[in-house]
Order: structure tokens, then C-alpha cells, then sequence
């Protein structure tokens, strides 16, 4: 009985679908908005997904593990805040210590007291909101010169977003698809006890993948800050939302253990496509929010329990 | 039935190997529940050996110890004579202990080189080998006689072929001792011998094999020594060849074996039919299969792993809706109906099933026995009506079937298999049905229950209840049916009486197909 099988199972979650959206929306758009295909457009639409990339690639890590991060948007949030508030040469540490401690706190409750990722980001998620309110209450200060080169000054005469999104794909690839950290947490996501009689730990890791899934919500509020030039503090609202949408565009399993950096690209593209398409088309922005819910609902039914086993 | 003439063949090739583990004083309490006390066992290089006795025998909890999943109370495990500490998976490992589960552990959407890596992957500038995990994965199913791409997803094996990679695991790992727990429990007769050979090729190899198992057969085919355990005691361990099924068993329960199945029924082909399946094709592409289950008799739908009986009974269940046929239900009144298939209209007319996975089947595993009984009993009321339950109804069934359980409120999870069973059972007992469809009656339960269930499907049928039951136990349809029908390929191809069935003539059905004789005539 022992003989090849064609193989139907895979873990990038990457269908026919993930790929014909975008590919789709691509082509109607450029013949029915008249403004999508121009340099100008094209290149708004990148700065406008890297922070929605970063934030994304950061919630595949913890998809992958069987999990999900809601306190995305509130982290990108704080950094805002944070980086308008206090000592521009203190603010980026400061930024990336606090994403440390909500991910270690977030990870320490779901893997170690056994919370469910929704319900302990949520809270997670309400408490940073909460706290970065109270720090800057407003939308408005000012941000330092150098930390606004981060997001305007080019180069090579390259648009930084670029350089932004070519670096978050490069260490999520190589963490996922490379290394012996990334295997282990597809099998933690496939199932937690089999991994863990096959000799991989489990607390350690998942801990890990919301302290990554923070901090790419620090780098994604540091960019998206240094781009606006501004502080707000409700800035990554739509944040946790939008990168799960896109996340399970591109294919990633909410159960765990399928889902590749290449699947999120195109979520992340679909998503930004669609939301431009609409714009351009004059569609108001409450109804693309409503079309953003849906989309989650179609994405996350079409992919349900279908590529991994049994 | 005599196996000695095979034992002493096997008995003779034995060679006398040296000590590779030995457990000494090994006590695990869990609580205040003592699940082993004062073990001591001691197994050899070159050796399979079976570790046998009713579940809550201790000897999952024994070998679980072995396989770092647990850690001993008191007492201490040597390997190689040198006392080892197993605080997890992870050191037994290290150690050199490889476990075969009996659920696998492998992840579906690992391939099969990451799946034998997994934990420890090769590495090369901190990043994972790949190339050189599936240079080492394909080396490692060669030796092992398997014919496996390592970059296969395992989510995309058979079961056979994920316990093969399960093996090659701790073949990879280079491990001295492997622990296979009921490893037989989902294979069909070829895989099983390929696991037989895969099993004797490790004892030549010189490594300690230890057999977990329920199915004397396989014992006695495969193992050259036998421990056997009793209430988290170690009774015996003796080599096979001094022992015969019936002494194994009563070493196991005390008990003889032409006492364990149950009287057969008094049914005659004139029998009053319950049950008339008619052209029935359970699944698309399937053939029809036509049969009757009369009142006062277990019939037996058996066959080799995978030939349509499941979906067969489930098809007759309602579990599964069929593509053509019917099936009729003549009640006692004398009345006939066609059954609607569905699983709420099947349990209405009166039909019981008792699936074959009754942990997520059948049962509510957090709820108590009362409730998981209770909903039985409330089969005919309506939805608005106060759930009552009937408690004296309730302990006297729990009494007349033997349930072992610290009262009616005691959670079905805490329970052990055999009484699980019962309680399922029992909730179609309540129910006051008197057709039973009862897929693998004794799965993963104990010698001594497992004899305690025939006794009450028997009890049932001698009550004018009707029973058909799937097994993947051939002795058990031997012992237990009145009729036996056999599948293949979707077809009954042989009915026989159960008096009468052999191991022998069952399987030449099974395998050749020889044509259906009809000795009922009730389709005629």
C-alpha cells in the first residue's frame, strides 16, 4: 500500500482564489477607475498597504500558531502616541518595550492561563486603547525630523515603503519558511499535544509569536506616524480587523498551521486594491467598511477546513 | 484452536539478549488514584514484548512513563542499567525511546522528512537543511523498505503509511527501544503483515520492542514474551511459548475464555424479521445489498478494513443518507414502515446506534451519566416537557448492566472505556428501543468488560430485540454473532452461521469473494 499520492494537502493556503482576486481586481480597476493605473495612484496604494503588510505579516505568525492578535490596531496606536509624547530619542525603545511587554502579556495568557487569543487580546486590546488615550488624547503634536525620514526620505531614490515592506516580508519568510523556529509553530498550529510529544516545546513559542506580532505593530505604527507626520491616537482602529481580513484572503487558516508569507502579500493586495478601487470609484466610506466585513466572511467560509488533513 | 506449533518455531529463533530497560519499584499515583504500583518489569535487546491486561491495567501508564509523558511517583527506570530521568517526550527521545502511538502523532501539514525531523532539524547557518532532511528522510525510508516521497504532506498518507513514518521516526533517531500501542487498531490484514515484518526486522536489529495490545492474535503472532498487568500490578511476564490464549486470559482477568462470550440465540430461519434491507447503495457507485435482521439474533456485517460495512450500518443508522433503496421496520405490533433516513427519525422508530467512536459520536463526555442516560429517556417527549429524569429506572439499569461509577452523577469522562460503553448503550436500553446498530461493540475496552457488553447484547436480543454490529474482530463475530455476513468490495459475498464461522472461512470470503449463498430466503 506504501505509494505516491498526489499531494492535496498544503500548508500556504494559497488556492485559486487568493491569486485570481487580486489578479481581477487589477484588471477592472484599471479599466473602469481612470485614475488607478497612473504612477501617482499606484504608488499611494503602496504606502497605504506597508503598514497593513506589516501589521499582517505579524498576524500570520500568530495565525500560523493556532492564534490571533485583536490588539494590533491599539499597539500601532500607542506607538503613535508614544512617538509624539515624549523624548524623540526615547520614543522608538520606549515604543518597542511596550510592544514587548503587550505581546509577552498577551502570550503568557493564552499559552501559560489558557485564555483564548480572542477574548485575551480583546481585553489586551481595550487596556492599551484605553492607556493611549489617556496619554495623548487628541490627534495632533509633532514628530521629530529624524524619525520622520524613516517614511520620506529616499534612498537610492526608492520609495522607503518599499524598503519597509521588502525587509518585513524577508524576516517573516526566512522565520517561517527557513528556520526551525517557524516549522515548530506549523505543527504547534496543526495540533499543540502531537507537537509536543514529537519533543517541541510549546510555551516558549507562542509567547514568541505575539511578542513578533507587537512588535510588527510597533514598526507599522513608527511607519505610518513618520508617513502622516502626526500623532493620533485612534490611528490603528481598523487595524485588527483589516489584517485579519487579509490574512484570510491570502489563505491563512484562523485554526492554525496553514498560511505562507507569499498568500499574505496577495491578501494584503486584494485588500488595498479594494479599498482604493472603492475610493476612486466614490464609494463612501461607510460602505467600504461594511464591504470589509463581508469580505472577511466570504474569505474565512471559502477556505474553511479545506487544505489541511483529514 | 492451538497455536503451540507456531510458538515453538518462534520460541526457537529467540535469542538471549541483555538487559535495555528495567523498571524497579515503579509506583504513579495520579492523585489519590494509584495507577501503578510497584512495578518492576525488565525487558530485553531483540525482543518484541507484549505488555497486556485490561485497560486501567496500568499499561499505557507504564510505557507512558517509558515515553517521558509522565514521571514516576516513586521507583526508578534504568536503561541500559544507568537510572534515567524522562521529565518529557523531549528526553525520552534523547534517550532512545521511540513511541508509536496509537493515535498518531504526526502533523498533516508537516511533509514527511520535516514530520521525521520535527524538534531536531538539521541545520545549516541557523537556518533549517532542508536538502540535507530529505537526503537523511529518503535514506531512512530505503532502509526501511518504503517507497515514500519524504516531501509528501503526511496529511495526504494512509494511516498504514503515517504508522510507517511514525516508525522510521525512531528509526532516524537510531532509538534501542520502540513502544507501539495498539498499532493494529486501524490496518487491514496486508498492512498488518507489513508491520509485522517491519516489527521482526527491528527485534533482529537488536532493539527492545514493547507491544501494547488487546488482540491475543497479534500477541501471540508477533511477541516472543508477554508481560501481563492487573489493577497497576505486574502479574507475570513469561515467554510466549509457555502460554497458551486461554492461560493468557485468565492470567489477564482470572476468568477462562469458553466463559466469554455469551450463549447464542435460538433463532430459526422462520424467524419474525425486524429489519428488511432492500437494494440499499449506501454511497454513490456502491452495490445494493439486500439483507433482513431477524428478531432474537446479532448479525454480523464483517470483512476485511474499509469494504462498505460501515457504510452499510450507517446507511440503515441514517447516518449517512443513502443513494437508492429502503429500509423497512416491522415493529412488534406487526406494523411496517419505511425509515426515513435520518438519524432523528431512525432513533424515533426505535432503532438504537452506537457508533464506533463513542468518545465524539456518541457520548457527552462533560456531562454526567444521569443526563448522557437521561437523554434516552426522553427520546418520545417533547421539546417543552420538564426533563425528568426517572431515578429509580435510572439505578436499576445502571445496576443490571454493571456500571462502574461513583453514582449516576459522575461525569461519562471519567469513566473508563468499557463503561462508557455501557452508559451508550444504556441510553438506547432507556430509550426502550428494540433494534440495535452497534458499530466495534468493544473497542478499546477491557477484557472484562468487553465480556460484560456481549452478555447484554445477547440479554437484549433474548428479549426480541434485534442487534447488527460491525467488528474489526473476527473472533468476536465468531463468538458473538448468530449470523455472519461478510463484505467485499461493497457486497455481501458469504453469510454463514456464526456456530459454524471459522477464522479460515471468514477470510477465503473476505479475500476471494466467494458468491453470496443466501440460507435465509427471506428475499426470495
Amino acid at each position: 500500500m506504501i505509494g505516491r499520492v498526489r499531494s492535496r494537502t498544503s500548508r500556504s493556503g494559497i488556492g485559486i482564489i487568493t491569486i485570481a482576486l487580486p489578479l481581477t481586481m487589477f484588471v477592472i480597476l484599471s479599466f473602469t477607475a481612470s485614475s488607478f493605473f497612473t504612477a501617482q495612484n499606484l504608488g499611494n496604494v503602496g504606502n497605504q498597504i506597508t503598514a497593513l503588510l506589516i501589521v499582517s505579516l505579524g498576524q500570520l505568525i500568530v495565525a500560523v500558531s493556532g492564534g490571533v492578535d485583536l490588539s494590533v490596531g491599539s499597539m500601532l496606536s500607542l506607538t503613535s502616541a508614544i512617538i509624539v509624547t515624549f523624548d524623540p530619542a526615547i520614543v522608538i525603545p520606549l515604543a518597542i518595550a511596550a510592544g514587548c511587554v503587550l505581546g509577552a502579556v498577551n502570550g503568557l495568557g493564552v499559552a501559560v492561563f489558557g485564555v483564548h487569543p480572542l477574548v485575551m487580546t480583546l481585553a489586551t486590546a481595550t487596556f492599551v486603547q484605553g492607556l493611549t488615550l489617556l496619554v495623548s488624547p487628541v490627534p495632533g503634536g509633532v514628530v521629530a525630523p529624524a524619525i520622520e525620514a524613516l517614511a520620506h526620505g529616499r534612498l537610492f531614490g526608492l520609495q522607503p515603503s518599499l524598503y519597509w515592506c521588502t525587509a518585513a516580508i524577508l524576516l517573516c519568510w526566512l522565520l517561517l519558511s527557513r528556520s526551525a523556529f517557524g516549522l515548530r509553530l506549523y505543527a504547534l498550529g496543526a495540533n499543540p499535544r502531537n507537537a509536543s510529544l514529537n519533543g517541541v516545546k510549546v510555551v516558549g513559542p507562542i509567547i514568541a509569536c505575539y511578542v513578533l506580532c507587537s512588535l510588527a505593530a510597533v514598526a507599522a505604527g513608527i511607519f505610518l506616524t513618520a508617513r502622516v507626520s502626526t500623532g493620533d491616537p485612534t490611528i490603528g482602529a481598523a487595524f485588527g480587523l483589516d489584517s485579519i481580513t487579509a490574512i484570510a484572503l491570502g489563505g491563512v487558516q484562523l485554526s492554525g498551521g496553514v498560511g505562507s508569507v507569499p498568500g499574505v502579500i496577495l491578501g494584503v493586495v486584494t485588500l488595498g486594491l479594494a479599498t482604493n478601487g472603492m475610493n476612486l470609484l466614490g464609494v463612501s466610506p461607510f460602505l467600504r467598511m461594511a464591504a470589509t466585513g463581508l469580505l472577511l466572511l466570504g474569505a474565512v467560509s471559502l477556505q474553511r477546513r479545506k487544505t489541511i488533513g483529514v | 484452536m492451538t497455536h503451540s506449533a507456531g510458538l515453538e518455531d518462534r520460541a526457537s529463533g529467540m535469542k538471549a539478549g541483555r538487559e535495555l530497560v528495567r523498571f524497579e519499584g515503579v509506583t504513579k499515583r495520579f492523585g489519590a488514584n494509584v495507577a501503578l504500583s510497584d512495578v518492576s518489569l525488565t525487558g530485553l535487546s531483540g525482543s518484541v514484548h507484549a505488555v497486556t491486561g485490561e485497560n486501567g491495567a496500568g499499561k499505557s501508564t507504564l510505557m507512558n512513563l517509558l515515553a517521558g509523558v509522565h514521571q514516576p511517583s516513586a521507583g526508578s527506570i534504568f536503561l541500559d542499567g544507568q537510572p534515567v530521568v524522562l521529565d518529557g517526550p523531549r528526553a525520552a527521545h534523547r534517550a532512545g525511546v521511540s513511541t508509536v502511538y496509537q493515535e498518531l502523532t504526526l502533523l498533516p501539514n508537516l511533509t514527511a522528512a520535516e514530520n521525521l525531523y520535527l524538534g531536531r532539524e538539521p541545520r545549516r547557518l541557523g537556518l533549517v537543511d532542508r536538502a540535507a532532511m530529505r537526503r537523511e528522510a529518503r535514506r531512512v525510508f530505503s532502509r526501511l523498505d518504503m517507497d515514500l516521497d519524504p516531501d509528501t504532506y503526511c496529511g495526504d498518507l494512509t494511516i498504514a503509511q503515517q504508522q510507517m513514518v511514525e516508525i522510521a521516526k525512531g528509526v532516524a533517531v537510531e532509538a534501542r527501544v520502540f513502544i507501539f500501542d495498539e498499532p493494529t487498531a486501524a490496518l487491514n490484514g496486508p498492512e498488518i503483515e507489513k508491520l509485522e515484518r517491519l516489527i521482526l526486522s527491528l527485534k533482529r536489529d537488536g532493539k527492545l520492542v514493547f507491544y501494547i495490545s488487546h488482540r491475543l492474535d497479534e500477541i501471540f503472532r508477533f511477541c516472543d514474551t508477554i508481560s501481563v498487568m492487573k489493577d497497576g500490578s505486574h502479574v507475570a511476564t513469561r515467554p510466549a511459548s509457555e502460554l497458551t490464549r486461554d492461560m493468557l486470559v485468565s492470567l489477564m482477568v482470572g476468568r477462562s475464555l469458553d466463559r466469554f462470550f455469551p450463549h447464542r440465540g435460538e433463532t430459526g430461519p422462520d424467524a419474525v424479521t425486524a429489519i428488511d434491507v432492500r437494494d440499499l447503495v449506501p454511497v454513490e457507485a456502491a452495490a445494493p445489498v439486500s439483507f433482513a435482521l431477524r428478531r432474537g439474533e446479532i448479525l454480523g456485517l464483517t470483512g476485511l478494513e474499509g469494504q462498505g460495512q460501515r457504510e452499510i450500518i450507517r446507511a440503515v443508522a441514517g447516518q449517512i443518507a443513502p443513494v437508492a433503496g429502503e429500509v423497512l421496520r416491522h415493529a412488534r405490533d406487526g406494523t411496517s414502515a419505511r425509515l426515513t433516513p435520518s438519524p432523528v427519525a431512525v432513533a424515533r422508530a426505535g432503532v438504537g446506534f452506537v457508533p464506533e467512536d463513542r468518545k465524539s459520536e456518541g457520548l457527552f463526555l462533560p456531562l454526567a451519566i444521569e443526563r448522557n442516560i437521561g437523554v434516552g429517556m426522553m427520546r418520545r417527549s417533547s421539546i417543552w416537557s420538564r426533563a425528568r429524569i426517572d431515578r429509580n429506572r435510572l439505578t436499576g439499569l445502571l445496576d443490571s448492566m454493571n456500571v462502574r461509577a461513583t453514582g449516576p452523577r459522575q461525569e461519562v469522562q471519567a469513566l473508563s472505556g468499557g463503561n462508557q460503553q455501557k452508559v451508550l448503550i444504556g441510553r438506547w436500553l432507556a430509550a426502550g428501543v428494540d433494534i440495535l446498530l452497534v458499530e466495534e461493540p468493544t473497542r478499546g475496552v477491557d477484557v472484562g468488560a468487553k465480556s460484560e457488553i456481549y452478555m447484554l447484547l445477547r440479554a437484549f436480543a433474548d428479549d426480541g430485540g434485534a442487534v447488527l454490529m460491525t467488528s474489526s474482530e473476527l473472533s468476536e463475530h465468531i463468538g458473538l454473532c448468530d449470523r455472519i455476513l461478510v463484505v467485499r468490495e461493497g457486497r455481501l459475498v458469504a453469510e454463514m452461521p456464526g456456530a459454524a464461522a471459522t477464522e479460515e472461512t471468514i477470510m477465503s470470503s473476505a479475500l476471494t469473494g466467494a458468491p453470496f449463498q443466501s440460507h435465509a430466503g427471506a428475499a426470495a
